[in-house]
């Protein structure tokens, strides 16, 4: 207890020492409002119901050190996404680096750091920093908020298309623990549509270095967003991060998320219905091995009438990892009409894996059609012995199960580039590069 | 349509009287010397005073649980009585002639009359009123079977050695805080003890009254079937209609040995309070049972009453092959709120488990299920299916599900289901087109909607269930 | 080919097989027909090593060597084939790599050399088109979403790129219309050969106009209860089940 007590002072400590130095004093103010929230926050314990199942206590040795110089070895094939023909935006811990980036190609949307912001810029950074994520009660938000002297921000202007922006964030070998954080803010005006992925990638990081990112997103009338967040950092990251997505009338989200195991990733998502006839796809993939441990929080705030929201979470936990799912499906008393789905199924593969799900409605509104499913199984016996009865070992055959339990959700994304670069990646984490990957007509 | 649905009436309770005696009733308030009061009136051993304190001590020390999907103003313990019976029970009747007439009128008001030859054959009662236990009927004929089926406050006499194996053995002291509470001021409930390989030959059956004001009821029911055998055991509660809410906390274990199958069934209609949510009984229950090798528990309920509902019958699965199930009907009106679900914990083998829980929310209610199902590294090829549907009538009340699904082997199966739906504006006309009103077809199809789970009750109990939801839903539909 | 002697099995400790025995030579097909409930598609379960079928008694020889000690993959490797009566979905894995993944494994077996992507690729498109499936079906999961007829046709497909020595078809005519059943019926004949038997299991005389057999038994209550030629499937149309049970009683 007393250590975590001082994981709160080191923070407190550390969110002062920033207060002196920032070069952003326009955003002062948001600062100061999120610091009175972090300290009104309790630290989560095992009691707290959002961390139930959760435990932070590798926290107690993460250090609030800034991460030391980069290390100049930076694997770039630790992130590149082949066909992508998108932007890319190269952060380094947390940093923004140009040499590594990639802006020139043309893509109807603006892009800027909140520190080099120009004026247009700064009145959308001010008017909606904080909104998305404004009832979030993850005492990692405030604390993000806290410490925000920079972020991203992607604009696309009314009625634009923005061709794909992949934002990476590397974090490099460091010699000793390190926290880096992170924010983005994403603003896609009425009848406008953009891409974006976020890519968190590392090679071999230090053992409990923390990592803070939050995303803000907001869609306005009829906008559409293809979002993807990829976690492919190495099993030695402490991530918590969140995305919080405001939509108005019609606005259409379309989210994927994918985490590899680390030593702590939890990802909290939530969406605010604000207009009516809006529409979100949140997909996830979480697969865990080793001792890893992935946590995935959802949140569908269903606050208008005529909304609707198609969610498909599925995991698969091997070793001694274990995995934490929570879809909250919350409608409130106006927001008839709603149409909300939600499906979480796992896998376990061995005997000391560990699955914890908790599908959630909480529902105020009569006419709405509302459902969810959870399931913990092993692989469907007449599937197995169809590719048995083909000739296929028993080892193989389960590894093409797995993978295409994974599989049917990755066949989901739109923009086939990032199929074609995540089946690999999943194909490997399944020991086989074989037949997995290779579907081309 | 809608509309029409929204109009509401006052509800009718129909168990809403007070009995007129005359009682001893112990003054307000929660101390050492209440719990050694009540133990002294019920010439408790020094042991079971001893369980109490302890009990006592460690319920100090406990915080009121906050995580319930519910909201009250906190009970003031020091207000409640924590002990009341008729003054006419002190002589300790032998037999139902020498029971004060009132009493017997009260129950037969309640449509359980206790005289042998005007029971319903086949279900034998124990009738406790406030803290006490005033009949118990057919104990003969039980004791042909080698049935025990007594007061509680009795088998501590009777059968001392019993009562201290299994007291406390599926729910321990320390639980939770009303468990604790319970545990510290228990007043009465039933025994029994099935031995091994008899099927007990009738129903059995608990009837709870709670009459006095300002009062709490506390009981206690602890059923032990031994290896093969089996019973039945049905439960019914009911209160006065009183401003002032009434709490109600007790404890229910049951031990189900190898081979063993206890079916219990409850249909709880305690006085959920008036049609502005003024009165009506918190109700705050744990109920666990504990399955050997190849046993089955099975619970029941229809909740109908109370104003709070914070109760969750469980099974532990310790033996392998073992099975849980638990059917549910739970349905709120006006201001009541119900927090209930079951835990099934699967520790050994080949165990499997089933839950159906139907919540039916109407007027200006909150009805969760909250539920836990647990596979424990030893549950190998262990399976649970459960189902959660929810039906709201209205547009000012809430449906909530939180099911808990922890799962640590790879060869256990769980699958959870949950839907919510409307009695839709499509349904009621095509009824009304041919004749049925409003209100008979939203029971109809409320009806329909819990036939899963009524199938699981005794036949006199379904009937009862059945009308009980009728009554319930007055008032939902105009 | 395949010789069963005295083949007892059980499902869920109930014995459905009760002495089976039969002897397909090389290049033969025969057909088994049988009521409802007789054992017809249990013998293709058996045979493939499907879990939850157990073997009380008897023995089965494929090419002279003993299958019924093999896991399922190990039978399919030494040239077993069963067409399935049900086909399960299997979203999220391709048929494509289904398919690959199979001809590797059974290549391997063999000892073969595994068939590299540009040939594998033009012969699946050719088996493709020889059962009229449209090519996308190769990227879409195995089955998934696939009507009855197509499925079906699925399963003649893998036969056809698998190229096994002794095929077992159960009931693959049921649910079919009779052009589905025509083109069932081709691919089949294009695969007949004097090194290729088949033992076609069917409730009905139809699918035995168009894929001819040499044989035909009458499976009942588990046994072989009356074997003659392809005219005997007409007697039984005609004639119905009841005749035969009757005469056997």
């Amino acid at each position: 207890m007393s250590e975590t007590m001082n994981f709160i002072d080191q923070a407190t400590t550390f969110v002062s020492s920033h207060e002196s130095q920032s070069k952003t004093q326009w955003l002062a103010d948001f600062r100061l409002q999120q610091q009175t929230r972090f300290s009104q926050n309790q630290w989560p314990t095992r009691k707290t119901e959002n961390w139930k199942y959760t435990s932070l206590n590798a926290l107690q040795q993460a250090n609030f050190n800034q991460p030391s110089q980069a290390s100049s070895t930076i694997d770039e094939s630790a992130y590149a996404i082949e066909n992508l023909n998108a932007q890319t935006l190269v952060f380094v811990d947390g940093v923004f680096d140009a040499t590594r980036s990639q802006l020139d190609i043309d893509s109807n949307a603006s892009v800027c750091l909140f520190s080099e912001a120009n004026e247009k810029q700064q009145a959308l950074i001010q008017n909606y920093l904080g909104k998305a994520s404004g009832n979030s009660s993850n005492i990692f938000t405030h604390l993000n908020g806290s410490l925000t002297h920079d972020g991203l921000l992607i604009h696309v202007a009314k009625g634009q298309t923005a061709s794909p922006i992949h934002v990476v964030h590397y974090a490099s070998s460091q010699t000793q623990a390190a926290t880096a954080q992170s924010r983005h803010l994403f603003v896609v005006e009425d009848n406008a549509q953009a891409a974006v992925i976020e890519h968190f990638a590392s090679v071999e990081s230090n053992g409990n270095s923390l990592f803070n990112q939050l995303t803000e997103i907001e869609l306005g009338n009829n906008a559409h967003l293809h979002h993807y967040r990829l976690h492919l950092e190495d099993e030695q990251m402490i991530h918590l991060g969140a995305m919080h997505a405001n939509l108005q009338r019609d606005a259409q989200l379309n989210s994927f998320h994918l985490a590899l195991g680390g030593k702590i990733k939890r990802i909290d998502i939530e969406v605010n219905y604000q207009g009516s006839g809006a529409h979100s796809d949140v997909n996830g993939v979480y697969l865990t091995k080793n001792r890893q441990h992935v946590d995935y929080h959802t949140n569908m705030e269903h606050a208008v009438p005529h909304c609707t929201t198609s969610e498909v979470f599925r995991g698969i936990m091997d070793d001694n990892s274990k995995a934490v799912f929570n879809g909250r499906i919350h409608i409130h008393p106006q927001a008839q009409k709603t149409l909300a789905e939600l499906s979480n199924k796992n896998l376990l593969l061995s005997n000391k894996a560990e699955i914890n799900t908790k599908p959630e409605l909480e529902i105020y509104a009569d006419d709405v059609r509302c459902a969810h499913g959870a399931t913990v199984s092993q692989m469907d016996n007449n599937a197995l012995f169809y590719l048995l009865s083909r000739g296929i070992s028993r080892e193989e055959a389960e590894r093409m199960l797995s993978f295409g339990f994974i599989n049917e959700l990755i066949d989901g994304v739109k923009h086939e580039a990032i199929g074609a670069y995540l089946r690999p990646v999943i194909a490997e984490l399944f020991g086989n590069q074989q037949h997995l990957a290779e579907c081309d007509l | 349509m809608t509309d029409v649905i929204n109009e509401r009436i006052e509800s009718d309770y129909k168990a809403g009287f007070v009995t007129d005696v005359e009682t001893d009733t112990i003054p307000p308030g929660l101390n050492e010397d209440v719990i050694r009061t009540i133990s002294a009136k019920k010439g408790e051993p020094e042991w079971l005073l001893e369980w109490r304190l302890k009990a006592f001590a460690v319920w100090k020390e406990m915080q009121e649980p906050e995580w319930a999907h519910l909201k009250y103003p906190k009970v003031e313990f020091d207000k409640v009585s924590y002990y009341s019976a008729p003054k006419s029970m002190e002589d300790k009747p032998k037999s139902l002639d020498e029971v004060d007439p009132e009493l017997l009128k009260t129950y037969e008001k309640l449509g359980i009359p206790l005289h042998e030859q005007a029971i319903l054959a086949g279900v034998a009662v124990d009738a406790v009123f406030d803290s006490v236990s005033v009949a118990t009927t057919f104990r003969d004929k039980l004791e042909e079977a080698g049935v025990i089926f007594c007061p509680i406050s009795e088998a501590v006499h009777k059968y001392p050695d019993l009562i201290k194996k299994y007291l406390g053995s599926v729910v321990p002291q320390k639980d939770n805080f009303y468990a604790a509470l319970n545990c510290a001021v228990f007043s009465d409930g039933s025994f029994v003890y099935i031995p091994k390989g008899v099927r007990c030959p009738m129903e059995l059956s608990t009837y709870f009254r709670i009459n006095e004001a300002k009062t709490g009821q506390f009981e206690r029911t602890l059923i032990v079937a031994d290896e093969g055998s089996y019973v039945s055991y049905l439960e019914g509660c009911t209160a006065p209609m009183r401003d002032e809410n009434q709490l109600h906390a007790a404890v229910v274990e049951l031990v189900a040995m190898k081979d063993a199958e206890i079916k219990y069934s409850t249909v709880q209609n305690w006085y959920p309070g008036d049609a502005e949510g003024k009165g009506g009984i918190y109700n705050f229950v744990t109920k666990r049972g504990i399955c050997h090798q190849n046993a089955k528990i099975s619970w029941t309920q229809v909740e109908t009453g109370s104003a709070i509902t914070w109760k969750y019958p469980s099974v532990v699965l310790k033996g392998d092959n073992s099975i849980g199930e638990f059917y549910s009907v739970a349905l709120t009106n006006n201001y009541q709120q119900a927090d209930t679900g079951t835990k099934m914990i699967h520790l050994g083998k080949n165990t499997r488990s089933t839950i159906i829980s139907k919540g039916i929310s109407a007027g200006k209610s909150q009805n969760a299920y909250r539920g836990l199902v647990r596979m424990n590294p030893g549950a190998e090829n262990a399976r649970n299916y459960t189902q959660c549907d929810s039906l709201l009538i209205g547009d000012q009340c809430g449906a909530h599900t939180f099911p808990y699904i922890e799962s640590k082997h790879p060869a256990a199966v769980v699958e959870h289901e949950a839907t919510t739906s409307k009695v839709s504006d499509d349904q009621l006309f095509l009824c009304q087109q041919r004749g049925i009103e409003p209100e008979k077809a939203v029971s109809m199809i409320v009806n329909g909607f819990c036939k899963e789970v009524f199938k699981e009750l005794p036949m006199e109990f379904a009937v009862e269930a059945g009308k009980l939801l009728e009554v319930s839903l007055e008032g939902s539909v105009g | 080919m395949l010789t069963i002697e005295n083949l007892h099995a059980n499902v869920d400790d109930k014995a459905i097989l009760k002495g089976l025995n039969i002897e397909v030579k090389p290049g033969e097909v025969h057909a088994i027909m049988g009521p409802n409930g007789a054992g017809k598609s249990t013998l293709g379960n058996v045979l493939s090593g499907r879990d939850g079928y157990e073997v009380t008694q008897g023995k089965a020889f494929l090419s002279g060597k003993e299958i019924l000690e093999l896991e399922p993959e190990e039978r399919a490797g030494e040239g077993l084939f069963l067409a399935f009566q049900y086909p399960v979905e299997i979203p999220g894995v391709s048929n494509l790599e289904f398919l690959k993944a199979s001809m590797d494994a059974i290549r391997k077996y063999r000892g073969e050399e595994e068939i590299d992507s540009v040939s594998f690729m033009k012969l699946a498109r050719e088996k493709c088109k020889a059962v009229n499936l449209d090519q996308n079906f190769l990227k879409r999961g195995v089955n998934e979403g696939f009507s009855g007829g197509e499925k079906k046709r699925n399963e003649i497909m893998q036969m056809m790129m698998l190229e096994p020595k002794m095929c077992i078809l159960d009931e693959t005519d049921s649910g079919l219309d009779i052009d589905a059943l025509q083109v069932v019926a081709q691919g089949v004949n294009s695969l007949r050969s004097p090194d290729r038997s088949f033992v076609v299991v069917t409730h009905y005389q139809r699918l035995l106009d168009f894929i001819v057999p040499d044989y035909v038994h009458v499976l009942a209550d588990g046994k072989i209860v009356k074997s003659g030629g392809k005219e005997l499937a007409l007697e039984l149309e005609e004639k119905g089940y009841g005749w035969i049970e009757g005469e056997v009683a």
